[in-house]
């Protein structure tokens, strides 16, 4: 990809994206973002005559499954603008360059362009052994974060790995793997979890950048409330099905082919906040519910060990096997109880029988024990 | 106080010879807020139970069965959380059979009667403490089930602002699900839920097993407010605080 500095506008003409496309591009953003319509007008403006900043993609622990999502994106005008609407110096999966050039392009970008350039992290960050459980161009994961992600403008974890450590961290987590925000806390950073993120979020965070210089309103693990503030619940199509009592039981059944609720397959949509059902994904044709299959609550915190096991409704509960319920704990309680009282009962009535003859002897000597 | 003739079991021949007379002991907010955590517990499991793991599957178009179930489950929780505040409320402010000490096996009387009747449930002794109001060992084993009672008015209402956003709850509850995730709060709300199962069967155990070795009427109590006792057991109670 030959380096195109410039404006956004300019870039857009020289790739051949047409003027339709980008308006097309700038309401879908601006739906994304919640913003009124309004400012549809301001946001096209604004990245037109915005100089394109330095973008730098960064891969650790990770599957490329976030890098994948944004190629695929099946809705051009979101990949053509988001891969126009920056420069992109370094990206591992998708650069042409390799080996020492690509490595001098990254120590171009923080020497040249310190505190301007945008960093985008993918994958977790093992901290285990100095971190040598993942390293690039002879150094570790952990050491290029810092460097990079300190001298950056902007810093954004893309995916579940990145954010909190995702799969790579979940139990036993044998490299000591944790989120960037973890590995470098000086810098901040804002969290794009899901597995994997959705393109539509991340652009839509950039565009906000770009417009308002800034980044959007976050929650408390620094995830922007556009995307990440309401049930999944709440935004599901299933969701009348819930309310009425309509459940799928097994999968294939006469509920499933109807479209009835997931809960009972385990489904974390009243778990989990994101804004999947909305967003969507494949150029917003479907997501997981509406294609059959239950959330996985993929944009929830540590959600490989907190939602785990994720076709049953409640976790399982820590200090008991894997298969045993939450359910069975209860009833286990419940019929214990009911047994001991039992067998108290018995007890009391041997008690009674037996002491019926020596009451006097138990009253002047009320502590004995019993034979 | 009345004082009625009332035939004595095995009590000693002494005492056998006394009159019984009749205390009120468990004034109306106590009768009161028993019974209504009691018929709201048993709503809430029900309910609560449907919404864990939906049993019943409705047809027809109307259908709205989750969502009555909900419905039913948050209105009988506030009227729960109304009747548990009456209950602390009368810690302070009742007779001393109510008050909070009764709970807590703080102090050398308190805590002889807690060892006594643990005694007398695992066969060591042979009769159990004797106390006006609750005996000690009871009086612990309710303040573990106010403090369930508490978690799960926490979790529940937690779980609740959920869907409600409030920032009023939010200002009360708001940092529980900061602190433990919102499935575990979850399941902590529906393990505590057996928790209760299990105490009413030992609870409903223990009055009818108490009430026969005392024949104090104590099963009765809980409806009229009323025990009986002999001047010399009256006399013992007042002894102490």
């Amino acid at each position: 990809m030959p380096l195109l500095k410039g404006t956004l506008a300019e870039a857009l003409k020289v790739r051949g994206v047409s003027r339709r496309e980008f308006a097309k591009f700038c309401s879908t953003m601006v739906a994304t973002l919640a913003l009124p319509p309004q400012y549809l007008a301001a946001v096209a403006d604004a990245l037109q005559r915005a100089d394109r900043p330095v973008l730098v993609w960064l891969e650790f622990q990770d599957c490329a499954g976030n890098t994948e999502s944004m190629l695929r994106s099946s809705n051009p005008p979101v990949a053509d603008v988001v891969l126009n609407l920056l420069s992109w110096e370094y990206h591992e999966t998708i650069m042409a360059g390799a080996g020492k050039q690509a490595e001098a392009a990254l120590k171009r970008v923080v020497q040249q362009d310190a505190g301007k350039y945008i960093a985008v992290v993918e994958g977790a960050i093992p901290t285990a052994d100095g971190g040598v459980y993942c390293t690039i161009a002879g150094r570790t994961a952990l050491d290029i974060a810092t460097e990079v992600c300190t001298h950056a403008a902007a810093c954004i974890a893309v995916g579940a790995c990145a954010w909190d450590g995702g799969l790579v961290r979940s139990n036993p987590n044998p490299t000591g793997a944790v989120g960037l925000q973890e590995a470098v806390p000086g810098v901040k950073v804002v969290n794009l979890g899901g597995c994997p993120h959705n393109v539509a979020n991340t652009a839509a965070v950039l565009v906000h950048y770009l417009t308002f210089h800034e980044m959007p309103a976050l929650d408390q693990y620094n995830r922007p409330l556009f995307a990440y503030g309401r049930l999944i619940h709440d935004q599901c199509e299933r969701r009348a099905h819930y309310d009425a009592g309509q459940f799928v039981e097994e999968w294939g059944d006469e509920g499933s082919r109807k479209g009835w609720c997931l809960y009972k397959m385990g489904c974390k949509g009243p778990d989990a906040t994101y804004n999947c059902p909305t967003v969507r994904w494949n150029g917003g044709t479907s997501w997981p519910v509406k294609s059959g299959h239950g959330c996985i609550a993929c944009a929830s915190h540590r959600f490989w060990d907190a939602m785990s096991p994720f076709y049953k409704p409640l976790p399982k509960v820590p200090g008991f096997g894997v298969d045993v319920a939450a359910e069975e704990i209860g009833w286990g309680v419940v019929g214990g109880v009911a047994a001991l009282t039992a067998a108290h009962a018995v007890g009391s009535v041997i008690r009674a029988k037996k002491g019926n003859g020596d009451i006097q002897k138990e009253e002047t000597k009320p502590a004995s024990p019993q034979s | 106080m009345t004082t009625v003739t009332h035939s004595i079991g095995r009590t000693s021949p002494s005492e056998a010879e006394e009159k019984l007379v009749r205390v009120y002991i468990w004034e109306w907010p106590v009768r009161i807020a028993h019974w209504v955590i009691f018929l709201s517990i048993v709503v809430l499991s029900f309910t609560g139970y449907y919404m864990y793991a939906p049993f019943i599957t409705s047809r027809g178009s109307g259908a709205f069965l989750m969502g009555e179930m909900r419905f039913i489950h948050e209105v009988t929780a506030f009227v729960f959380v109304a009747a548990f505040l009456l209950r602390v409320y009368w810690f302070f402010k009742g007779n001393k059979w109510a008050r909070w000490r009764q709970f807590l096996p703080i102090g050398r009387y308190q805590w002889q009667g807690f060892i006594g009747q643990l005694q007398y449930y695992l066969f060591v002794r042979r009769k159990p403490e004797f106390r006006m109001g609750h005996n000690p060992l009871a009086g612990a084993t309710y303040s573990m089930i106010f403090a369930l009672m508490l978690i799960e008015i926490l979790t529940g209402l937690a779980l609740y602002n959920r869907i409600l956003g409030s920032k009023v709850l939010g200002f009360f509850v708001g940092w529980l699900p900061m602190l433990i995730s919102i499935r575990y709060l979850r399941e902590i709300h529906f393990l505590i839920m057996f928790a209760f199962g299990a105490f009413v069967i030992h609870h409903v155990y223990s009055a009818v097993l108490i009430g026969i070795e005392e024949r104090s009427g104590l099963v009765g109590g809980i409806f009229s407010g009323y025990k009986f006792f002999s001047e010399s057991r009256i006399k013992e109670d007042a002894s102490h605080e």
